[in-house]
């Protein structure tokens, strides 16, 4: 603790706290790390130890997974995430909006209710919609997926939007009622575009998770809708242990994942804690 | 008036329209789900006995059997102790972290962004990073016990070691999370504190322990909280590193619900136990928003 434990001032970072948050970042990373470079390696190579530094790194992982059914799955999982996410956006947004302009009795409850829905585990909701599909046939398929994943980014949509709506000057809208514009030409065309930046975190934010699920896509899929996530997990299981390929399935299924986080996050936090703290 | 009143009229009725969607959606996709779960768990439904959906005979019958059922009262216990140790020690590490880079620097700041990437990873990437340095032949982590003589058990499969495996995988996933908390809630705390206790004679570790902690005991309290409740959901670690086992060493009450509906078919037995867990996240939320508010009202 080279700079010592004072939280309260703030002042420009002396070289040796620098070289100690270095250090740290490179251990705290260096498991993300392993996976990274084992990506790269030939199966040889990765059984071989001390590792060595520099080696010719391969694509011939990444070019087998591509030729196996692998593709087909991150097709489903970019499938299942978008429309999800767009569905959860068309739902969300306007309710989002009537709810941060609404002071009736019942909204806290509402929010209440919103936030069990984030916080329930996967199974609570996995056991009836399986019994559910099963029933009416929607078991392994993206239609399946995307109404599961709609069930908890509708509650983060609604959740994460009213903010951004709230810090929308009341005046603006007031002044465009009084010379006679409709609600609904009001928030289309004042409101909705104050508010793109939210609407563009918040679609990452539905997008990531559900793109990040895997219990649902392992109860609710088998080979037709499989996602990216349980095919890696599969060939762990049933074809051997290739860690070359298992290291560079893992790599492409974070591969959205870190582009679309580093891109929102700001909002990580009111995602990730539903907005109950402003944190 | 009569315009103003025109107005408000419209306004009700968009908003019935914005609304309305959602909240049918919401109650048919999450709220009919859970009232299905709950009228499920009073059925001994097996999936081979499709009959058993709608016995009700004894709809209390799975409830009784939960305190008897030593796989259950363990999958509790496992789970406290995953909970407790992943949470202290996501607490204390975020907090660390949070300390050590609270400071102005354009490099510190893009940093920042770095250490948040275990917390955004895939869950089932996370437990596949952690399966390969778990995995003796290709581990760099039993590379270097060998070279210092050091003979390491397989952590994953030994019943000393398994459950600790996996708090240590869920701390370097979630330790972020209260680290960017914390930060943002030693952001708030005024300079001027600080400095008139240097200027008192303070050192570091007084200010830490008489103006930093308190500030931000809230903080670590509710995002502790959090942790707490999300720690229920610790599913692909579970799955991919351990299986529960060795035993049911690392089976918790979660991992145990989803053996009992998609391995043994038990969906009856499994709802129950899954509405259990449902009160203990309900309550644990309903603490927190319950905090939520108390800190607002007192800021």
């Amino acid at each position: 603790m080279s700079g010592g434990m004072t939280g309260p001032v703030r002042r420009s970072a002396s070289p040796r706290r620098l070289v100690a948050i270095g250090v740290t970042l490179i251990m705290l990373l260096s498991p993300f790390l392993w996976l990274l470079q084992m990506s790269f390696k030939s199966n040889d190579l990765i059984l071989q130890f001390p590792p060595p530094l520099i080696f010719t790194p391969t694509l011939q992982n990444y070019a087998s997974l591509w030729q196996g059914a692998f593709a087909a799955s991150f097709v489903n999982s970019l499938m299942s995430a978008s429309f999800s996410t767009a569905l959860a956006l068309i739902l969300g947004v306007p309710a989002a909006y009537a709810l941060s302009r609404w002071a009736g009795r019942g909204k806290h409850a509402l929010s209440f209710a919103i936030l069990v829905t984030r916080m329930a585990p996967p199974i609570a909701f996995t056991i009836p919609f399986f019994l559910f599909y099963r029933w009416i046939g929607l078991l392994d398929t993206v239609t399946g997926l995307v109404l599961v994943y709609t069930s908890f980014n509708l509650p983060l949509v609604i959740w994460m939007m009213q903010p951004f709506f709230e810090t929308v000057p009341s005046s603006l809208e007031e002044a465009a009622l009084v010379d006679g514009a409709s609600t609904r030409v009001v928030f289309l065309q004042i409101v909705l575009p104050m508010v793109a930046p939210g609407i563009a975190a918040t679609a990452i934010l539905c997008f990531l998770y559900a793109w990040n699920d895997f219990f649902f896509a392992l109860i609710l899929t088998r080979t037709h809708a499989r996602t990216a996530p349980v095919a890696v997990v599969n060939f762990m299981n049933y074809e051997g242990w290739e860690w070359g390929k298992i290291a560079a399935g893992g790599s492409l299924v974070m591969a959205p994942v870190l582009i679309f986080s580093l891109a929102v996050r700001r909002y990580l936090v009111s995602g990730l804690t539903a907005g109950a703290v402003k944190g | 008036m009569s315009g103003e009143g025109l107005v408000d009229a419209e306004r009700r009725r968009f908003n019935r329209i914005a609304l309305a969607p959602s909240l049918i959606v919401l109650f048919v996709i999450a709220g009919l789900p859970a009232i299905y779960l709950v009228v499920i768990s009073l059925t001994p439904f097996q999936l081979v006995n499709p009959g058993s959906s709608t016995d009700f005979s004894s709809p209390l019958r799975n409830y009784r059997l939960l305190p008897g059922d030593p796989r259950f009262v363990n999958s509790l216990w496992v789970q406290a102790k995953l909970s407790f140790w992943g949470v202290l020690l996501q607490v204390l590490f975020g907090m660390l972290l949070a300390l050590l880079l609270h400071t102005q620097s354009r490099v510190v700041e893009f940093a920042r962004t770095l250490f948040l990437i275990p917390m955004v990873l895939p869950p089932i990437v996370v437990a596949i990073i952690w399966k390969l340095i778990y995995t003796p032949d290709i581990s760099p982590l039993y590379y270097a016990a060998s070279l210092l003589n050091v003979t390491m058990p397989s952590l994953t499969s030994s019943v000393d070691f398994a459950l600790t495996a996996i708090i240590i995988a869920d701390t370097w996933e979630w330790m972020p999370f209260t680290f960017l908390m914390v930060l943002a809630a030693l952001q708030t705390i005024p300079e001027e504190f600080s400095e008139a206790a240097l200027v008192d004679g303070a050192n570091r570790l007084q200010i830490f322990f008489y103006i930093t902690l308190p500030f931000i005991t809230p903080i670590l309290v509710i995002s502790g909280m959090f942790r707490l409740i999300d720690s229920v959901k610790a599913f692909p670690l579970v799955f991919l590193l351990t299986g529960g086992g060795p035993g049911s060493v690392t089976e918790v009450t979660n991992y145990y619900a989803y053996l009992l509906a998609f391995d043994f078919n038990e969906i009856g037995y499994s709802s129950s136990v899954t509405i259990v867990m449902l009160l203990l996240v309900v309550a644990v939320s309903l603490g927190v928003v319950w905090m939520g508010r108390r800190r607002e009202a007192m800021a």
